[in-house]
């Protein structure tokens, strides 16, 4: 284990730690443009220029391994004057458009070059070289003009998606990134390209103008496009999700995050929200309050007693899992969950770097609840029989499955929980509105048996309510009320009641979450043996 | 700071001469203001008072040549707003130079505090302000004005112009005050070295 001393301050790191990342142990950050620490080092850049004594020159701070007994000073004056002219020569034909750069505010360009206050250039704007701007290349756009060739979109695409779209064209102060032929990028990563990108070379079509990036406030969360559970950040303005991008997480997604799971944020905001409940035949129309169509499910539901069936949803939350088995049991009827989503044709089924064909972020979750043993079959075959009288859908995927909805005809009395209006909600005969990923707290575990924290970051529509509550509010009208009204609550009940949660609660499982003991269960046929 | 203790002695009789003297001043007063240039006020509406050239009136956005916005909808100006009043919605027009303009640019003139922050934050001098200052509507909304308006406002030819930046820059204290920070905490002397040729 080498010892270094980095600005007066001592660490011991692992054998094979750069400079760079001993620094960042450390709090003390070394500007760079082509360093990434989930991507190749490239060492092209020469921003990351440190002092160490006993070298007679300055060392890129990402390429060099700490020794034992290395002296290291990041902001010397040597190193910091090293800094400047980097970024000069970075600068000589920046276009400094600034203020139309949708990257502006997160810009590493930007950031250096007001901390050196550089704000004047030695070269007329007239005399720059004029390179390609406003390059459309399907989701991202290129603007070659701001480029400051890192080659981090170009270590991507070779590495990460092994696709290598971009190469470098042309010589010297000419050079800039392009794709043959101008050809769009059609992987299902390419949204980070914009992530890496460290200035606004390349920024996402979907986010362009949108707003600009210091109006954004941020919530950690976990995108819930499919079971791989990627780490993500979620940033809203006025309530509204304007964009989703990766969150570090080494374990699970690095710093990627796949397109389809990017776009997801787009089903939070979509109009065909279901924000009120419905009950067939009310005297007031359909629509009613909350508390009129719950009251008249838990009357149901009293009725019924072991004649109810229950069906999870892989999409709920843990708590909305536990919540929702509670009332199972209280009732005394039969449960299961249901995982995929049989009306979606999936194109894209699965790759080998994120993306996983069980679309539910929570299958792994429902199965370490002890659901799936009664069987969707069973459930399915006793409705059709007409022995279940009252059915509790956690979400509509039942109802879309063609050989369930003849069963689900002969039940008299149907509830589903539902987030989007859709055609199939007809057969339903109570609607009850409930809310995404985005709007509750919560956990997931994902396919590695990583349980994740999911945040709120935006309100629910209308009376949305989240499933934990809908199903707490059932139980309180039943008689046994739930031990807490709190997801964080719920989350320690469920941990006390289940064994490889014991011991979990909200702080234990972090920022990057925890992986509970024991194998993964495998999940039915229809999820994927592996990614 | 003690204050200092006046006695006043309230028996004393003031005779006719304070009288006298008060009449006097409101007499002169009456004739200043009847033949004199001593008028402190103006029959506003048919009248305008007289503004300075730094007065901060009801926003300007300028126009390019070709009639377009100068505005680049960077949204500087809403952001420094202390009334947060500025609503900006920007749009694509790949045809031109810079390819970001505002397809909505709203100020609230009700919210607004007139205090010019956006003409000091634009970095492109598309927003001034003009010393029109006759605010007059019949509701929230007409108040609430758009892009178009704020571009073309019939009024401004008979005010002029009012707060901008190169009458008097205003930054210009703001960046000193930077660059010495700059200087004594971190010994940084920006822009370029000297050439030396």
């Amino acid at each position: 284990m080498p010892k270094c001393t980095i600005n007066g301050k001592e660490i011991e790191v692992a054998p094979g730690t750069t400079v760079i990342q001993a620094a960042a142990q450390l709090g003390v950050e070394v500007p760079h443009f082509c360093y990434h620490p989930d991507l190749p080092i490239d060492g092209n850049c020469r921003m990351c220029l440190v002092e160490i004594e006993k070298m007679p020159r300055l060392q890129i701070a990402c390429n060099t391994t700490v020794a034992e007994g290395m002296v290291v000073h990041t902001g010397s004056e040597k190193a910091v004057q090293a800094h400047r002219t980097t970024l000069e020569f970075l600068l000589v034909n920046h276009p400094i458009d600034c203020p139309v750069c949708d990257q502006a505010g997160e810009c590493y360009l930007q950031d250096n070059y007001m901390g050196h206050g550089l704000h004047e250039s030695r070269i007329e704007l007239e005399e720059k070289v004029h390179k390609r701007k406003i390059v459309d290349l399907g989701p991202i756009m290129l603007d070659a003009e701001r480029c400051v060739l890192c080659s981090r979109c170009l270590r991507f695409e070779a590495n990460v998606t092994g696709t290598n779209s971009f190469e470098f064209v042309r010589r010297g102060d000419r050079t800039e990134i392009a794709t043959f032929e101008n050809r769009p990028i059609e992987h299902n990563y390419s949204g980070n390209l914009a992530d890496v990108c460290p200035v606004g070379a390349l920024l996402s079509h979907d986010f362009r103008f949108k707003t600009r990036v210091w109006f954004l406030e941020s919530t950690d969360s976990v995108c819930a496009g499919c079971s791989t559970g990627c780490n993500a950040r979620i940033d809203q303005r006025d309530g509204i999700i304007q964009r989703l991008v990766p969150r570090r997480n080494v374990e699970v997604n690095k710093s990627w995050l796949c397109d389809i799971g990017r776009m997801s944020y787009k089903d939070v905001e979509l109009t065909s929200r279901v924000s009120g409940a419905r009950v067939k035949g009310a005297s007031s129309g359909d629509g009613v309050s909350m508390e009129t169509a719950l009251d008249s499910v838990a009357v149901k539901l009293k009725e019924a007693g072991k004649a109810a069936a229950f069906m999870a949803s892989p999409q709920a939350t843990n708590e909305d899992l536990f919540a929702f088995k509670t009332l199972a049991e209280n009732s005394g009827g039969t449960l299961d969950f249901r995982v995929g989503n049989p009306q979606d044709r999936l194109q894209v089924r699965e790759d080998s770097v994120l993306l996983r064909a069980d679309r539910n972020p929570n299958t792994q979750g429902a199965l370490d609840l002890g659901m799936g043993k009664d069987g969707v079959d069973a459930i399915v075959k006793a409705c059709e029989s007409g022995a279940i009288k009252v059915l509790v859908l956690q979400g509509p995927e039942l109802l879309r499955s063609a050989e369930a909805t003849n069963a689900i005809r002969k039940v008299p009395f149907v509830v589903v929980m539902a987030t989007h209006e859709s055609p199939e909600l007809e057969a339903a005969h109570v609607v009850l509105p409930t809310t995404m990923w985005a709007e509750v707290d919560g956990t997931f575990t994902n396919f590695q048996r990583r349980v994740q924290r999911i945040r709120r970051a935006v309100p629910a529509p209308g009376e949305a309510r989240p499933r934990w509550e809908i199903a707490g509010d059932l139980l309180r009208r039943l008689g046994a009320p739930m031990a807490g009204t709190s997801a964080r609550e719920i989350f320690l009940a469920l941990a006390a009641a289940t064994t490889d949660y014991k011991g979990l609660d909200y702080r234990a499982i972090g920022h990057t979450g925890r992986v509970l003991g024991g194998k993964p269960e495998a999940a039915t046929a229809s999820a994927p043996a592996s990614a | 700071m003690a204050g200092k203790v006046v006695t006043v002695d309230r028996n004393t009789k003031p005779g006719i001469a304070p009288i006298l003297l008060g009449h006097w001043i409101t007499l002169k007063n009456l004739l200043s203001t009847l033949f004199g240039r001593g008028l402190a006020t103006v029959s506003f509406p048919e009248q305008k008072r007289k503004t300075s050239g730094r007065y901060r009136g009801i926003h300007i956005l300028t126009q390019r040549d070709d009639g377009s916005p100068k505005c680049v909808a960077c949204y500087m100006c809403a952001t420094v707003c202390p009334a947060e009043c500025i609503h900006i919605e920007a749009g694509e027009r790949p045809e031109a130079t810079i390819e970001k303009y505002p397809t909505r640019f709203e100020i609230d003139l009700l919210r607004c505090v007139y205090c010019g922050f956006c003409v000091d934050a634009c970095p492109e001098e598309a927003i001034l302000m003009s010393r029109e200052n006759d605010l007059v509507g019949t509701s929230r909304e007409e108040l609430i004005i758009g892009r178009d308006q704020l571009m073309d406002r019939g009024k401004l030819a008979e005010y002029g112009q009012g707060y901008h930046p190169d009458a008097h820059d205003v930054r210009r204290p703001v960046r000193i005050a930077a660059l010495e920070r700059l200087k004594s905490e971190h010994g940084i002397v920006p822009g370029p070295p000297p050439r030396r040729d």
